[in-house]
């Protein structure tokens, strides 16, 4: 346990006491470790974490293309969830709002005296200005203390515009971090955009692809192979997505969940109205996009099928062999940390094992227990007063629409199998002596470094620099730094040769200035020459 | 001046009052900073501010729940304070609150005076600045909590002989200059704030977590003591202003200037040095001569330039200054901030151009967004805009450069290393600005040299060369039909916008613009109802006696609102015995009502057929409805294949003449079409017409370029050998009226366009509109497809003709080929004046070499012309 007690040295006793839960250091003697996740925040310490607006607005509903999201409440949230994500969109028509920031931009006055009117006049501007189809609006912290009926006004516009409206209760202060906000986005869409589209002929390949945001183009790689391999992508949630593909999403006989954190919630609803089976795969990383494609194969069971994906697979390798050792060559031996927010950090270290790196910390920055531990322990998770005010729904079954692709007998034996509607968390995944840490902090960031001592940080924007100055090298994995797609087969490639970059860069030979004559390096940095360099000089 | 829309900010061009505060409680030494209310307000602005200065920038969040929310906030503010200090140990807290607590009313003032109190050890001072996202920007921000340091930081009143210099934001590499030059000038200045190290740090051997650079507090309590304040910032309000509060509390005198950027602002900052003690070294002298220099260099460049500025009033406003002082326009100057004096200000600095400019409009915005930028710069013909990087959307539609020198910069690296400030910075910014000017020029000089003199007259063709249809045998219709019997001026026709919707979907149409494939134009001033339509039609009718055929084509498919085409046609019909009816439709809904069409009277029928097979088809259409259901793919593809077919055979079979469109498109049904072409003949279709897909951008075909003319040609001639082909089809408009040379002026359906009397006297002046209605000046001139010609003499303007831009210049093709905008420029040589909603740097440039003149607007088409032509005789008088 030294690297945890270290870590926590500075603590004062209560935020030891707080802090402690949420950092594990992997015991492979000491089955089913548990971590605190999903809590709040210590006040005051630096987290990472954003609010539950961020997660709705700039994670679920903002990739939609043809939703015109209207931000009600003063300016500042418009402005900093636009075009903040990368995600990369595509429109048919060239209409796509993931471009534009829309906002009520309330001034005191609203404060005081109600935004309700304004926000009615902004649809009325929106909707004869943009004539979007469909109109969404996200609520920012005044709003729900001075209680201005979203609700009401969206379905009142519904009428007067005959557009589709819905409104989002995503306030900042409600939950503990993002992850409240995937939650509300979830209902949302499900409860008044999930099958409301026009019925189409369901073809035996269908599937949608869930908790894929498209980020530097990641779902476009994914699609590329899935098309390949004779899937019929009918909607992507949300990446490139567009409300219209999600209202044909119940015409799938496969829901694939990529991002299990902030989409689970809509594949377990679509199980429960359409009969749609969900499977957790994974992208990100050579060979589990090799193992999800299989298990897609093995879950549809057509030896037709599963003949084409090993024909794809074999293809895809070939394209990238050489390439692939020669990244391997590169980056093996090396080792890495992960933090992001609710699912990568676990789905990139197949893709850094691909180039033989080893992860020595992982951590998330919004997840739940059963990210970390597995589903085995949503049973008993404990509500607090935080979760249990995000509402959680239940759907009914749609008797019309409803159709199982598995018999009770195929679920039962292939549940065995493959990760069909199960998740078994990051914990398990990860090596002996190496950590997790939920909700990890810029100080905590910093300390880890130094006993850890990681040839790369892969995180997001907020602590980027802070690892460069440290002499680490860092890459965002939430917008990969202007770069990507890292998905599949391809994307891979693309990363190995980012991290490549990233730790040979010559820049990093020069930390050490000629005039110092003794390494004082704390921590390895990204490549070994440098602590030569600084012996030689 | 407000933006036009009142209630929904679209693309704002402002931050929120928190980030302002919490930017300059940056430039405080050993500052850290807690923002009371939701996480996410700290981790987005951390989020933006990092990514502008490439710097770790941590700010701290009471997190706020909605226990917090409900019960109040105070014991997540002081846990937070608790743990900052436990932490970083700073200096100085920076408290700055929210949207969330100032609405459930946190008494934070309160809140930290018992904190305060409850820890006499605490060594950091507390400073509380109020900043609802929703009381101002960040403008506003970043000087509340400057005026929030001087107040709350204990004072230290005695004399201390130094000069205290507050700026608003600037960059760090500025910052370090302003402090470079007060070193220079030996002034003992305390510079609040200074965020040149904490936002700009070196890679270090060690890096520490609490910012190291900064003003000290114990300077900012010196503040009180100083000699006199110099207050850099044009537009700060009394209440707001640190200076004033320093003299009204403790007498120290200040001086307002605006920043010093560009010459005469810095020549005022060192002079208000100098008189206060500073020295002019004569290295200032020669850097003040070597940037004067530099402006008389690049003057003759910058006058090219017209600029749309936006950012902060101070941002603004200085830039406009520094670019009219080296002969560049400021067009038009916003801010998103409400900022009372900014038109004033800004307006008195651009009207000096007007001493040596003929184009002298400018505009000042301030409570603006980008929506409403993006739409000035376009009317007021801005070619280079200046200001953060969220100005890359409108750069981008309006396709100009943007020079990105203000805060927030996301898409570029080096915002910290900004320079615009002093004698260097002026000059630093002034080259960005001159070289973007100079590289557009770099671009473009060429065909404009080539356009002034080296134009062969040879290389004209003459215009409306249209070829009839090949003399083949086929079935032709007893009854004279222009589009059927080839391109003829014989013969007028009337098409009736009377079908507004469409039940498929092409992938090269964007239904916005509607179809630009089939009956290009779709585009109408307006869906007609069948009265309405009748009524047209008897005006026509009574104007031009040679009309022959009236037609429904659109905008939507004839029969997907079956209803309307039917009681428009039935009452045609009733109308006028002899007149041919024709109808064109993409056939999904054909076999229906064939019958119906041919007992109403229709004797052409248009199809068009893009595919003969489901798996070409599925390609081309995206989906179609049918019969209340959207189908995708093979199967839209089939069905619609299926109905067309049998629709073209019924059609046949009831002595309908069927012609069928095809468009043609690249990698998708260019090999294609002569299958096309034997499938329909074997169903009775007498003649084909193939035309050429326009990419339209934004649709899924944006990207697939048009087959070229030999390529077009190559499959006539092919397919010429199954069936006759149609040439020369202008793609009419849905609601085209009058013969195919000469149209029809719909706006002014009384008086018929005549030709020209010949030898009688020549038109006063001819002008060119890019419009797609045919009412507003509405059209970018390099999108123009078709020109309305109209001719002002005595007063009046009038419509002479409509005239399309042609799609290829035939007698050019082996020389390269020529450019849209030379084609644009060929239809238009005769026009004195060129009216379009916007026009492109290069363009104008072309027709002013001319003498052609130019004028922007968005105007009704008859008011527009009169705007023009009172601008330059005004111009002229002058």
């Amino acid at each position: 346990m030294g690297t945890k007690s270290n870590v926590l040295d500075k603590y004062s006793a209560r935020v030891y006491k707080n802090r402690k839960e949420h950092i594990v250091e992997i015991d492979e003697s000491a089955p089913e470790q548990q971590i605190a996740a999903n809590t709040r925040s210590v006040p005051g310490i630096m987290t990472n974490r954003g609010c539950c607006y961020a997660g709705c607005k700039g994670v679920v509903l903002g990739p939609l293309k043809d939703v015109l999201v209207i931000t009600h409440g003063p300016i500042g949230c418009g402005f900093y969830s636009w075009g903040t994500r990368r995600n990369k969109a595509k429109t048919d028509d060239g209409r796509n709002f993931i471009q534009y920031c829309f906002s009520t931009d309330m001034q005191e006055p609203d404060i005081v005296f109600g935004g309700e009117k304004k926000l009615r006049q902004a649809i009325k501007e929106a909707v004869e200005i943009f004539k979007p189809k469909n109109v969404m609006i996200c609520s920012t912290c005044p709003v729900g203390l001075i209680g201005d009926d979203i609700h009401a006004v969206a379905a009142e516009s519904e009428k007067l515009y005959g557009i589709s409206c819905t409104a989002f209760s995503c306030e900042g202060y409600k939950g503990v971090s993002q992850s409240a906000g995937h939650h509300i986005a979830n209902n949302g869409i499900m409860r008044r955009v999930i099958g409301t589209g026009d019925a189409a002929p369901k073809t035996r390949y269908s599937i949608n692809l869930l908790g894929e945001y498209n980020i530097g183009g990641d779902g476009w790689e994914t699609e590329r192979i899935l098309r390949r391999a004779g899937y019929d992508v009918i909607a992507v949630m949300t990446g490139d997505g567009s409300a219209e593909a999600l209202s044909r999403a119940h015409l799938a006989n496969l829901n694939l969940v990529q991002c299990h954190r902030s989409i689970n919630y809509i594949a377990e609803m679509m199980k429960d109205r359409f009969g749609i089976r969900w499977l957790k795969v994974n992208f990100i990383g050579i060979e589990s996009t090799i193992a999800s494609l299989r298990e897609m194969a093995e879950f549809f069971g057509d030896s037709e099928l599963k003949l084409r994906t090993e024909d794809v697979i074999a293809d895809e390798l070939s394209e990238i062999a050489e390439e692939r050792e020669y990244y391997r060559e590169k980056l093996s031996g090396k080792t890495a940390a992960l933090y992001v927010g609710g699912s990568r950090s676990h789905h990139y270290q197949y893709l850094l094992r691909d180039f033989g790196v080893k992860t020595v910390l992982a951590g998330h920055e919004f997840a739940h227990r059963d990210d970390y531990e597995g589903r085995r322990v949503i049973p008993d998770i404990k509500e607090d007063a935080d979760n249990k005010n995000i509402e959680s729904i239940t759907v009914e079954r749609d008797d019309a629409r409803y159709s199982a692709f598995l018999t009770a007998e195929q679920y039962d034996e292939l549940r065995g199998k493959i990760q069909l509607e199960d998740y078994k968390g990051i914990i398990p995944d990860m090596q002996d002596g190496s950590v997790v840490v939920d909700d990890l902090n810029h100080y905590e960031t910093e300390a880890f470094l130094e006993v850890l001592k990681p040839d790369i940080f892969m995180s997001g924007i907020k602590d980027k620099y802070e690892l460069q100055k440290a002499g680490v090298v860092s890459r965002q994995l939430h917008s990969y730094d202007y770069s990507g797609p890292y998905a599949g087969f391809r994307g891979a490639i693309k990363f190995a040769s980012d991290l490549t970059m990233g730790l040979y860069t010559p820049a990093w030979r020069l930390v050490t200035p000629p005039w110092r004559n003794e390494p004082i390096l704390r921590g390895t940095v990204g490549y070994a020459e440098k602590t030569e360099a600084a012996q030689n000089a | 001046m407000k933006s036009e829309l009142v209630n929904l900010n679209v693309n704002p061009c402002k931050m929120c009052m928190p980030m302002g505060a919490v930017t300059a409680l940056a430039g405080l030494r050993g500052c850290m900073t807690i923002l009371h209310g939701s996480q996410g307000c700290a981790t987005y602005i951390r989020r933006h501010m990092a990514t502008h200065y490439n710097e770790p920038v941590d700010i701290a969040s009471s997190s706020l729940t909605e226990e917090g929310t409900v019960f109040g906030g105070e014991k997540n503010l002081v846990k937070g304070i608790e743990n900052l200090v436990n932490l970083y140990d700073p200096d100085v807290i920076g408290v700055c609150t929210t949207c969330l607590a100032e609405t459930i009313g946190e008494d934070v003032p309160r809140i930290l005076a018992d904190f305060k109190a409850s820890r006499p050890d605490l060594r950091a001072g507390i400073i509380n600045v109020t900043s609802a996202g929703y009381s101002g920007t960040q403008y506003e921000g970043f000087f509340r909590a400057l005026r929030a340091a001087a107040e709350q930081v204990e004072p230290d009143a005695a004399p201390n002989g130094r000069i205290n210099i507050i700026t608003g934001h600037l960059s760090a590499a500025d910052t370090r200059r302003l402090k470079a030059l007060l070193k220079e000038m030996s002034v003992d200045a305390i510079l609040l704030p200074d965020l040149s190290e904490n936002l700009d740090g070196g890679h270090e051997e060690t890096y520490s977590r609490l910012p190291r650079g900064g003003t000290p507090v114990s300077d900012v309590a010196k503040m009180a003591g100083a000699r006199a304040s110099i207050e850099l910032a044009a537009f700060i309000d009394e209440a707001r202003s640190p200076a004033r509060y320093l003299l009204e509390a403790h007498g120290v005198p200040f001086i307002r200037l605006n920043p010093p950027v560009g010459l005469r602002d810095t020549d005022a900052f060192i002079k208000a040095l100098a008189s206060l003690g500073g020295v002019v070294t004569p290295e200032l002298k020669k850097e003040r001569a070597r940037c004067l220099d530099a402006m008389i260099d690049s003057h003759k460049y910058n006058a090219k330039a017209v600029a749309a500025v936006f950012g902060e009033p101070d941002f603004a406003y200085s830039v406009t200054r520094l670019l009219t002082e080296n002969g560049a326009r400021v067009a038009l100057a916003a801010t998103g901030s409400v900022c009372r004096d900014f038109a004033e200000k800004i307006l008195a600095e651009t009207g000096r151009v007007r001493d040596y400019h003929i184009d002298s409009e400018s505009a000042a915005l301030d409570d603006c967004d980008f929506d409403t930028i993006e739409r000035r710069a376009a009317e007021l013909g801005v070619n280079i805009l200046i200001g953060s990087s969220d100005g890359r959307r409108a750069a981008e539609h309006l396709k100009l450069p943007l020079v990105r020198c203000a805060f927030p910069i996301h898409d570029h690296v080096g915002g910290q290393r900004v320079r615009m400030l002093g004698y260097d910075g002026a000059a630093a910014l002034l080259d960005r600005v001159t070289n973007t000017v100079l590289s557009n020029v770099e671009e473009t000089f060429r065909g404009e040299m080539f356009e002034k003199y080296h134009r062969a007259e040879s290389v004209l063709t003459p215009r409306g060369a249209g070829n009839s249809i090949s003399p083949h045998g086929g079935k032709v219709s007893a009854l004279p039909h222009p589009c059927f019997d080839g391109c003829s001026s014989k013969y007028a026709r009337l098409h009736l916008p009377v079908a507004p919707s469409c039940n498929i979907r092409c992938n090269y149409c964007v239904r916005d613009y509607d179809c630009p494939n089939e009956s290009r134009p779709g585009v109408t001033s307006g869906i007609l109802s069948p009265a309405e339509a009748l009524e047209r039609f008897r005006r026509v009718r009574a104007a031009l006696p040679e009309l022959a055929v009236a037609g429904i084509a659109g905008p939507g498919d004839a029969l997907a609102d079956f209803g309307l085409t039917r009681e428009t046609l039935s009452l045609i019909r009733g109308e006028d015995k002899n007149v041919s009816l024709c109808v064109s439709t993409n056939g999904l809904l054909l076999p229906f009502y064939a019958d119906e069409l041919s007992s109403l009277g229709v004797t052409h029928v248009t199809v068009t057929v893009n595919a003969a097979n489901p798996t070409i088809g599925a390609r081309v259409y995206g989906h179609i409805d049918y019969f209340g259901e959207r189908f995708y793919g093979d199967a839209a593809a089939g069905i619609l294949l299926a109905n067309q077919l049998a629709g073209i055979a019924r059609c046949a079979a009831l002595g309908i003449t069927v012609k069928v469109n095809a468009v043609m498109i690249k990698g998708v049904n260019d090999s294609h079409i002569p299958d096309i072409a034997s499938r329909v003949r074997g169903l009775g279709c007498s003649i084909t017409n193939i035309m050429r897909m326009i990419p339209v951008p934004g649709s899924a075909f944006e990207n697939i370029p048009p087959p070229g003319e030999r390529e077009l040609e190559d499959t006539r001639l092919e397919c010429e050998k199954i069936l006759p082909q149609l040439r020369g089809c202008r793609g009419c408009r849905a609601d085209a009226a009058g013969t195919l040379d000469r149209d029809f002026p719909l706006s002014d359906i009384s008086r018929p366009a005549a030709p020209e009397p010949c030898g009688k006297r020549a038109p006063s002046a001819r002008f060119a509109v890019s419009s797609k209605n045919g009412v507003l000046v509405d059209t970018h001139f390099g999108h123009t497809t078709e020109f309305y010609i109209y001719e002002y003499s005595d007063g009046g303007a009038r419509l002479r003709e409509r005239r399309p831009v042609e799609e290829y210049c035939a007698g050019e093709e082996g020389t390269g080929g020529a450019g849209k905008m030379d084609r644009i420029l060929k239809t238009i040589e005769d026009c004195d004046y060129v009216l379009s909603a916007r026009i492109g740097d290069s363009p104008r440039g072309r027709l002013a070499s001319r003498g052609v003149k130019i004028h922007t607007s968005y105007a009704k088409i008859e008011d527009a012309i009169l705007e023009a032509v009172t601008k330059y005789e005004r111009s002229n008088a002058i």
